[in-house]
């Protein structure tokens, strides 16, 4: 016989079936009489329905204070909620102090993006430093993965927490130049510490 | 003869207004806002007049003005006749039972006896069934004069479910019917004055059973198979748009007011406050002189009567917004199998015990 006997050789994955005892399964779930009877179910049930609406009805007249608000529905246009540093809203390109991008164009965020939602054509400054001549990030394509971000050694690109104003009427006014993507290091400050801790990125 | 008349119609342009004009639109509202309460949320609240909100009352306004101004749509391929008219028979039953309905005893004013009931008929409750019944044609023809699959499937459910508990619920008041003797909701409601005599007491099984029926009856959850919006996008009235629309939702939330003014009447006193009876109320209101006195217990028991079946459109939509939806096997397996056969034991026990109690 070859090596490739196969009784001689186990491989232990799992528990052995022999091992396993049979479960007792509830195929037929039974009701209880009593719950079979309904009517004092469907009356338990209103008894907790008629607790949030006469709690809610009492902070409807007499407004709860502070914390102890029972509705948490937020007015969007008026009100908005304090996003997460892990939200991903729309890419933006960071912006050094003098008003030049942190991008050299390497290319990396183009490779990954799995939409090619980024385009990229590279140039060289007088002091030979990379920048990209043009950087075209189209938003009908971009799916908010974060691959561009993850990927990008220079923190150059991050997730904003901007998701407003990305509804257009002309698909061609979603490809964003580099002029729309620049925002200062300053207002994605968080989320440049939150990938530096995410990713491991702490010692670039 | 002349105050009659006017004492008719002045019953009904009340009972008109009442209906169409306050609980109709109100309930609309009520829907939203007590189904946001219960489920730890807002509703609606953002339709404004000069930045004036009403708590979300505006609402009904907005639907009604969006509602006017839509076409007026019909599938190609409709039975346009019935198409039209299958609204209408919806609508006009709903409101047309509350013809029998009493709101009130009678009273003596200015030497004249004002009834408050539009039609006094001596076969009150019967004719509250018959045009209860009526409302299935309008379901069953909506669903199956839209030419779509999704009405046809919400009118068959809604035929055999209807019909089905049309049967049930004449057997549970027939309890009810026994008791106090009378088909006449008059009588029913005036039998009523001593609090332990209020049907609630003397049927607590025939309550249970008939209004589990008569929300059944009228298609609302847990019972709203016909136009289950998961499996069927709106059942019988999917084809619906603007005015027709309307009425099919105009029937339903007026067949809540029917039925809340019913259970009142049949079980829970009518339109008497509990402990106080007619001859108290009056003697209580003495000071006003006789035509006052009348007046002014003629207006509480009025107020009386309205605030308990307002209590009852509030536990029929708890009781909407609390449980989920039966399949319809069990729609039909609790009529049959558990409704009915619980009617004829309420049925079989009532008689006999009116049998031993009158002996």
């Amino acid at each position: 016989m070859t090596d490739l006997d196969q009784t001689k050789y186990h491989p232990m994955v799992g528990v052995p079936i022999e091992t396993l005892k049979p479960k007792k399964v509830r195929k037929n779930i039974d009701l209880t009489l009593w719950e079979r009877l309904y009517i004092f179910e469907i009356l338990r049930g209103l008894y907790v329905t008629t607790k949030h609406f006469t709690s809610n009805m009492i902070g409807f007249v007499v407004a709860p204070k502070g914390k102890k608000r029972s509705i948490f529905t937020v007015y969007y246009p008026e009100e908005k909620v304090t996003l997460p540093p892990a939200y991903r809203g729309r890419p933006v390109l960071v912006m050094r102090e003098d008003g030049t991008e942190k991008c050299v164009a390497c290319g990396l965020c183009e490779k990954i993006c799995p939409a090619f939602a980024i385009s990229i054509v590279a140039g060289e400054r007088a002091n030979a430093d990379r920048y990209p001549i043009s950087y075209m990030l189209d938003m009908s394509r971009c799916v908010y993965c974060g691959y561009c971000e993850e990927v990008c050694p220079k923190e150059a690109i991050v997730m904003s927490s901007e998701y407003e104003g990305l509804a257009e009427r002309d698909r061609s006014n979603l490809r964003y130049p580099k002029e729309k993507l620049l925002r200062s290091e300053e207002s994605v400050k968080d989320r440049i510490e939150y990938i530096r801790r995410i990713y491991s990125k702490c010692n670039y | 003869m002349l105050a009659d008349l006017i004492e008719s119609i002045a019953k009904i342009v009340f009972i008109f207004s009442v209906n169409l004009g306050f609980f109709a639109p109100v309930l609309g509202w009520v829907e939203r806002k007590q189904s946001a309460l219960m489920q730890d949320r807002i509703g609606a609240n953002r339709a404004d007049i000069a930045g004036f909100t009403a708590i979300g009352l505006f609402h009904s306004l907005a639907d009604a003005i969006k509602v006017l101004t839509k076409e007026d749509f019909v599938p190609s391929g409709a039975n346009k006749f019935f198409h039209t008219i299958a609204p209408f028979l919806s609508l006009v039953p709903a409101i047309v039972t509350f013809a029998v309905i009493p709101f009130g005893g009678h009273y003596k004013l200015f030497g004249h006896d004002v009834h408050l009931v539009i039609a006094d008929l001596d076969v009150g409750i019967l004719f509250i069934f018959a045009f209860a019944s009526l409302a299935t044609y309008g379901v069953v023809l909506g669903g199956w004069s839209s030419n779509s699959n999704w009405s046809f499937l919400g009118g068959l459910r809604a035929s055999a479910q209807m019909l089905s508990y049309e049967v049930a619920m004449g057997l549970t008041i027939i309890g009810v019917i026994m008791v106090f003797g009378s088909l006449k909701l008059t009588d029913i409601g005036a039998m009523q004055v001593n609090f332990f005599r209020w049907g609630i007491f003397l049927q607590p099984l025939g309550f249970i059973l008939f209004f589990t029926c008569a929300i059944a009856e009228n298609k609302r959850a847990p019972f709203d198979v016909p136009e289950a919006e998961s499996e069927l996008v709106a059942g019988y009235f999917t084809e619906y748009s603007g005015l027709k629309f309307v009425m099919f939702w105009m029937g339903e939330f007026l067949e809540i007011v029917t039925i809340g003014a019913i259970v009142t009447t049949l079980f829970f006193g009518a339109w008497h406050l509990p402990f106080v009876s007619d001859r108290m109320l009056l003697s209580f209101f003495q000071f006003a002189g006789p035509n006052g006195a009348n007046m002014l217990a003629m207006l509480v028991n009025i107020a009386t009567f309205f605030a308990k079946v307002v209590f009852f459109i509030w536990l029929q939509m708890a009781i909407r917004w609390t449980l989920p939806r039966f399949r319809y096997d069990q729609v039909m397996k609790l009529c049959w199998k558990m409704i009915l056969p619980l009617s004829l034991i309420n049925i079989t026990i009532t008689g006999l015990v009116l049998l031993l109690w009158k002996k």
